[in-house]
């Protein structure tokens, strides 16, 4: 083992030592860039539904380009990363949370999107140099209305006020978010929540800890927690909320104060395909074809043009709604990719003390 | 010597091939990395982990969940395998119950606990109607969820493990020991329980190292403060693409257990699992203190049985001459009933709740509608996925058996340099977090053009196979009575004709469930399959996986109501087949 051996970054560690075992399989990479077809990621369930009438079958129609939507892990970094070291691409692009992008995008991973017009009528915040936004997530709270009353909460603070609102609580076991919450109910505003005040939001958790009866870890976890009326009040994410509402449980979403984050398309770097990605992902970011997926997918379409053609009804669901888009606070995943580690480590170990 | 030797290699050889390059190679990548950092040597991680008491807190956590799920799961299995070993007529049956949790999703398994569990689930619900209690019990969200749903878990692996065992213990010897005045508490205790005991250790330690890689179960039915370790490990790989810190943890977990398997060689011995008898009395001095103790304690155990049973027979609850040969009375019957109703009350709780209206789990289950069984049965993914997951794992069963079984042979029955050394690499992979096999994999296969096939999620499936494999074997190779192939030498037959007529008829019991071990391991496995499937191909786990992460709805209990009916088909068909077997076979003259 020479000196040079060592060498190396890390990445090119992982690459040398299966370099070792065949050449390189660049052939069928080669042989799939002639294809015009697309494999694409998406989370699966109503977003195969929902992309599928609203990007995949138009565009396919528009292009002749196929692109298939294959349900991936929900968070497909790791993955991501070892299909680009080893330059096996099994996915040309991926739906990626802004968080997941951003990890991904400190490590080289991502192609950086070009800026159509239709790209341009995505909002700013909405959107990364690597990420397009297709959909908006918000993070809200939600409320069982048989033990707690309609109307009962309407701020983070509400949360906090265990006399005045009895019931059983749940927060996100995870410094994401929940500390944002923290911050917010101890009267930190929107405006400037980052950077965010750690001690301080520690402060305000150590008054409610002895009052969360469960620290959830899971989306799933949260729409059977209040469907089946676990606890009484919890931060979930909007759909998952949703789900349960759909299902008939008494839930009630408060939209105020209520953070989002959005995710979008991020395409693999140095793909064989990327040129048709980029042409996809534009593609995406046209407001009448989100409009398409809003009926199976309880997230807001990026593009607000793409309000003219959603239904009163269903609008009123969608996290970017212009009606309590602006009272939402945007969650900050460039800051997190600072700190995330070092905040989470903190919190686990607050919430275990 | 030199034939010997060659023997040893023809036997060993195709392990070590196997698990160098399918295991070592992608978790020595790993664990590379949490020693690299851009290029240089560095200790940042192993420091971070020292410096922090949050790790070790975590590592305490996981350590103290396992040790409970393998007190309870060992204790609880142990009469279920006593009485499947004792019976020949129920047999079937009784596995049939014991593995029936297996065929639904650990997913679904994990939520039905949540609905029965629950402060307005099933069991407070119940219990609040008939008046028993005021306020819903706290029975979830704390280390009881977490306790009964990983015993729950780990019962069947436990049953599965010492059965062998327990079949291989010549009845004759209990008669023996009948004929000579004891009485059953001392029948069992004196000679069935140490006779049994290689299979409770095998149990013991293959159940406490499955339990340290459960995440989902504490995930899901604990509180903070059943956070296991490899939450850490797992969030940063996901959230963070910390490869480096996440290999450090992986290390830790790794250097513990092999630090608690040193400790438990220097106490027990490995006789039971690994070594021989041979091995066993060389620890002189140990057993010279601990087999007076053990005989003590057994003795006492089979005077207080006696006791009791002359008592109940007074009672006449007993028959008074039960012997060994009637099999066991009614107190055991009624004991393992009760632990078999344990193991599939959630499994079929799942049935009515696949047929509700609800577009959730939840009790009692809302209306009938038929809309779930629809769902599934109108999705091709369902069905390429049932078909995927069981080619994966006949393959994977077979790879592990053909690859396995030698590698036992030589550990039970040859002495060589490095046994310990061979030992420690055949269990190694249900030590090391599978997260890492599968991380390690993806990286070697996408080189290998194997990611996203049959074979590649075969190949990685027979690694995890192989521990289970050898364990289960070396407890009933190192009880085969060796000179029974000498016997066939000396009458002739050459080593291929013994092995085929002799040992392998006789070690039947324990290559079928070795390869239903692994058949299992691999239809229920997931993170590897997460990993390797990389979303085009598809088994069920991974399938029941993607929906649950998007939501847990009735279509998943559907789908495993349809598994569970499918395989207690084919078990009850195996089971009639076998018995009309028998049948013709006696009526033959």
């Amino acid at each position: 083992m020479t000196h040079s051996r060592f060498d190396v970054t890390r990445r090119r560690f992982g690459q040398l030592i299966g370099a070792a075992a065949v050449g390189t399989l660049a052939a069928p990479a080669i042989i799939r860039a002639q294809d015009r077809t697309l494999t694409v990621r998406d989370p699966g369930g109503p977003y195969a539904q929902g992309f599928k009438e609203a990007f995949y079958d138009p565009f396919f129609e528009a292009t002749g380009i196929q692109v298939t939507g294959v349900q991936g892990d929900h968070a497909p970094t790791g993955l991501i990363a070892s299909m680009v070291d080893a330059g096996n691409y099994t996915w040309d692009g991926s739906i990626l949370s802004d968080n997941a992008h951003q990890v991904l995008v400190a490590q080289n991973y991502l192609e950086p999107i070009e800026v159509t017009d239709a790209i341009r009528e995505v909002p700013e915040q909405l959107r990364t140099e690597y990420l397009m936004g297709t959909d908006v997530v918000g993070v809200i709270l939600a409320y069982r209305t048989d033990t707690m009353g309609e109307g009962a909460l309407t701020r983070w603070a509400d949360v906090w006020d265990v006399e005045g609102r009895p019931g059983l609580r749940a927060l996100r076991r995870s410094a994401f978010d929940t500390t944002e919450q923290a911050l917010l109910a101890d009267g930190v505003s929107g405006d400037s929540l980052y950077p965010l005040d750690f001690d301080r939001a520690f402060a305000a958790l150590d008054r409610l800890k002895d009052d969360v009866a469960i620290w959830w870890t899971g989306g799933a976890q949260t729409s059977q927690l209040l469907a089946t009326g676990e606890v009484d009040v919890l931060p979930t994410w909007n759909a998952r909320a949703q789900t349960a509402i759909d299902d008939g449980a008494p839930v009630m979403i408060n939209w105020n104060e209520a953070l989002y984050t959005f995710e979008g398309w991020g395409i693999l770097r140095g793909g064989p395909k990327v040129d048709l990605m980029q042409e996809f992902v534009s593609f995406c970011a046209q407001g009448p074809q989100q409009a398409l997926f809003t009926p199976h997918l309880a997230s807001g379409p990026t593009n607000p043009s793409a309000y003219a053609t959603i239904p009163e009804e269903r609008a009123a669901v969608l996290p970017s709604n212009p009606v309590f888009f602006d009272n939402m606070v945007k969650s900050n995943a460039g800051f997190w990719g600072g700190v995330g580690d070092e905040a989470n480590e903190r919190f686990n170990a607050w919430v275990l003390s | 010597m030199a034939s010997g030797q060659k023997t040893t290699w023809m036997l060993t050889g195709p392990a070590i091939l196997f698990l160098a390059v399918f295991f070592l190679v992608p978790v020595s990548w790993l664990l590379g990395l949490s020693v690299f950092d851009e290029g240089s040597l560095t200790a940042a991680n192993y420091q971070r982990l020292a410096d922090q008491p949050l790790y070790a807190r975590l590592l305490g956590i996981t350590l103290t969940i396992a040790g409970w799920t393998t007190l309870l799961a060992v204790v609880g299995g142990y009469p279920v395998a006593f009485l499947i070993a004792r019976t020949r007529d129920w047999r079937g049956i009784l596995l049939l119950l014991v593995l029936l949790p297996f065929w639904t999703s650990f997913l679904v398994r994990a939520f039905s606990w949540m609905v029965l569990l629950g402060r307005r689930g099933a069991l407070n619900q119940f219990l609040e109607g008939a008046g028993l209690i005021d306020a819903p019990l706290a029975l979830m969200f704390n280390l009881t969820g977490v306790l009964v749903a990983m015993a729950h878990a780990m019962l069947p692996l436990a049953v599965m493990t010492m059965l062998p065992v327990m079949l291989n213990i010549d009845r004759r010897l209990l008669l023996a020991s009948q004929t000579l005045g004891a009485k059953p508490g001392s029948v069992f205790w004196r000679i069935w329980f140490p006779l049994s005991m290689p299979g409770v250790a095998a149990a013991g330690i293959l159940v406490f190292v499955t339990s340290l890689g459960f995440f989902i179960t504490p995930a899901l039915l604990g509180s903070e403060r059943e956070t296991v370790i490899v939450q850490e490990i797992i969030f940063q790989i996901q959230q963070l693409l910390n490869w480096g810190f996440a290999g450090a943890i992986g290390v830790l977990v790794l250097v513990t257990v092999l630090a608690i398997l040193a400790f438990y060689n220097a106490v027990f011995g490995f006789a039971g699992v690994a070594g021989s008898a041979r091995q066993a009395t060389s620890k002189p001095l140990l057993s010279a203190i601990t087999k007076p103790v053990g005989n003590a304690v057994l003795g006492g155990l089979a005077r207080v049985t006696d006791a009791l049973y002359d008592a109940l027979a007074a009672l006449r609850l007993v028959g008074r001459s039960a012997s060994a040969e009637r099999g066991p009375g009614y107190p055991l019957r009624l004991v393992t009933a009760l632990i078999l109703g344990f193991l599939i009350v959630p499994t079929l709780f799942i049935v009515p709740v696949s047929f509700t209206e609800a577009s959730f789990l939840s009790w009692p289950p809302r209306g009938f509608s038929l809309q779930w069984f629809g769902a599934v049965a109108e999705s091709a993914v369902w069905q390429e996925a049932a078909l995927r997951s069981v080619l994966v794992a006949l393959l994977a069963a077979s790879l592990g058996l053909a690859i396995g079984v030698p590698a036992a042979f030589a550990l039970a029955r040859r002495s060589f340099r490095g046994k310990q050394v061979l030992f420690a690499l055949t269990v190694a992979p249900v030590v090391v977090p599978n997260i890492f096999i599968a991380v390690g994999l993806f990286y070697l296969f996408s080189r290998l053009g194997l990611t996203s096939t049959t074979v590649g999620l075969a190949l990685g499936h027979a690694v995890l196979a192989i521990p289970y494999v050898v364990v289960t074997m070396m407890a009933v190779v190192r009880d085969y009575d060796e000179r029974l192939d000498y016997a066939a030498y000396t009458l002739g037959a050459n080593k291929l004709r013994t092995l085929v007529e002799i040992t392998l008829p006789l070690i039947r019991p324990g290559l079928v469930s070795a390869f239903m071990f692994a058949f299992i391991i691999s239809f229920d496995e997931l993170t590897i399959a997460l990993f390797l499937t990389g979303g085009t191909m598809i088994t069920l786990p991974k399938k029941m996986w993607d929906d649950a992460v998007l939501q847990v709805s009735p279509e998943l209990a559907a789908a495993s109501v349809l598994l569970m009916a499918f395989m207690t088909c084919v078990i009850l068909a195996a089971e009639l087949f076998r018995r009309r077997a028998a049948r013709i076979k006696a009526r033959e003259p």
